[in-house]
């Protein structure tokens, strides 16, 4: 049996309407997707067998997420707002609280194969980021998570000697620093609008951060700073993501787009990922969210 | 309303959410049960209880629901 049938099967006991919608998302999938799949999870089984977990603690955690979610959903669907007003708020009771942040990220790590649309958006960024490594000496993850992004990027910029991964939350860098290869990596932890460096970055990745700020425009104005002027941007973002830590509702993508354009970026390429199966337009109309990645200049 | 009345409700809210007029609800059906019980349609399933029910579930009701029983019984314990 495969990592991912022993994860769903395993996932099916503990919550089955979760499971048929995992079924349905890997059921599209070509053989491409299911090998990258299998060895993604063999390299985090490895990670989660070096801290002294295992894969049920895993999916404890990940199944945590999906509780979380659900509930966060059944309020937006009525609600049409995020539960979220407060950065400090969050700060306090999420960021900040390792009890939560830990099964949170654990769960988001095994999220990366079993939601369709954070496969392809890595895939997007694999295919269009190196286009720009010739031009990147320096490298900086803003909200680094996990560090999923940090991983490839250490692959293919080969020209970068030191990556700069920063994260307000100390149990996301602590997940980060065993799940990348962190040699090559200075850890930062601190608010992304509190951060102050002299230098600026060639290239700049910031993944899931923009829905989690009350300001978003002020955060891209930021990373404009960061950046040198000829660098590269590239950042993530969902429409309607009900979640325990997201504060910025985007209805839609070109509401995404408003704030990129107001905060002075251009966009150079995007892509659209739906997490259900239909079109982004039809998404957008039925309120159910959408993953939007764009790659941005000065 | 006790729980037999609650079911027949909850019966009719399925067959409208989930668009079958074949659904029979159990205390006992599960997702398993009925193909259209998806995880999308899980939270139209939902919603459309609190609103018909006047009532509000907490989150940790909303993760217990297991099988139709465990929502009947949320009802009945609002009451
Ligand atoms: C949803 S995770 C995204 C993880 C990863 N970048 C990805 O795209 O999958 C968001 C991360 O951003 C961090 N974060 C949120 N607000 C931040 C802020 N103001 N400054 C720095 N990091 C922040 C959180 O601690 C968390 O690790």
């Amino acid at each position: 049996m495969t990592i991912l049938e022993d994860i769903i099967s395993r996932v099916e006991e503990l919550n089955p309407i979760h499971a048929k919608k995992i079924r349905k998302n890997i059921s599209g999938q070509n053989q491409e997707f299911l090998n990258k799949a299998e060895n993604f999870l063999k390299d985090y089984m490895q990670f989660l067998t070096k801290h002294g977990k295992d894969l049920d603690y895993a999916i404890d955690c990940y199944l945590k997420l999906i509780d979380d979610m659900l509930y966060e959903t059944i309020r937006f669907m009525t609600s049409k707002e995020y539960s979220n007003s407060s950065f400090q708020d969050v700060n306090t009771r999420i960021y900040d609280n390792p009890e939560v942040m830990e099964y949170h990220m654990q769960g988001l790590l095994l999220s990366q194969f079993l939601w369709i649309q954070h496969y392809k958006i890595l895939e997007f960024f694999l295919e269009n980021a190196p286009k720009h490594q010739d031009k990147t000496g320096n490298y900086l993850e803003v909200g680094a998570g996990h560090g999923i992004f940090l991983n490839s990027a250490i692959d293919l910029f080969s020209k970068v000697d030191s990556f700069t991964a920063l994260d307000i939350s100390k149990s996301s860098i602590e997940i980060a620093k065993n799940f990348v290869d962190s040699s090559k990596v200075r850890f930062v932890h601190s608010d992304i609008l509190k951060f102050e460096e002299q230098d600026t970055f060639d290239f700049i990745t910031m993944g899931e951060v923009l829905e989690h700020v009350e300001n978003p425009i002020g955060l891209l104005e930021k990373l404009k700073s960061l950046l040198n002027d000829n660098g590269i941007t590239f950042i993530t973002t969902p429409t309607n993501a009900p979640a325990i830590d997201h504060i910025y509702l985007f209805r839609n993508a070109e509401e995404i787009r408003e704030v990129i354009r107001k905060s002075g970026f251009q966009i150079i390429s995007e892509i659209q990922v739906p997490s259900e199966d239909m079109t982004a337009e039809e998404a957008h109309e039925k309120g159910i969210s959408v993953m939007y990645g764009a790659f941005l200049k000065k | 309303m006790d729980k037999a009345e609650i079911l027949k409700k909850l019966n009719d809210i399925f067959i409208n959410t989930l668009d079958n007029a074949d659904i029979v609800l159990k205390m006992e059906t599960t997702a398993a049960d009925i193909e259209e019980w998806d995880s999308l349609r899980h939270i139209m399933l939902v919603v459309e209880i609190e609103k018909t029910m006047k009532t509000k579930f907490t989150s940790k009701e909303i993760t217990k629901f297991k099988n139709v029983g465990d929502i009947v019984n949320s009802i009945e314990a609002k009451k």
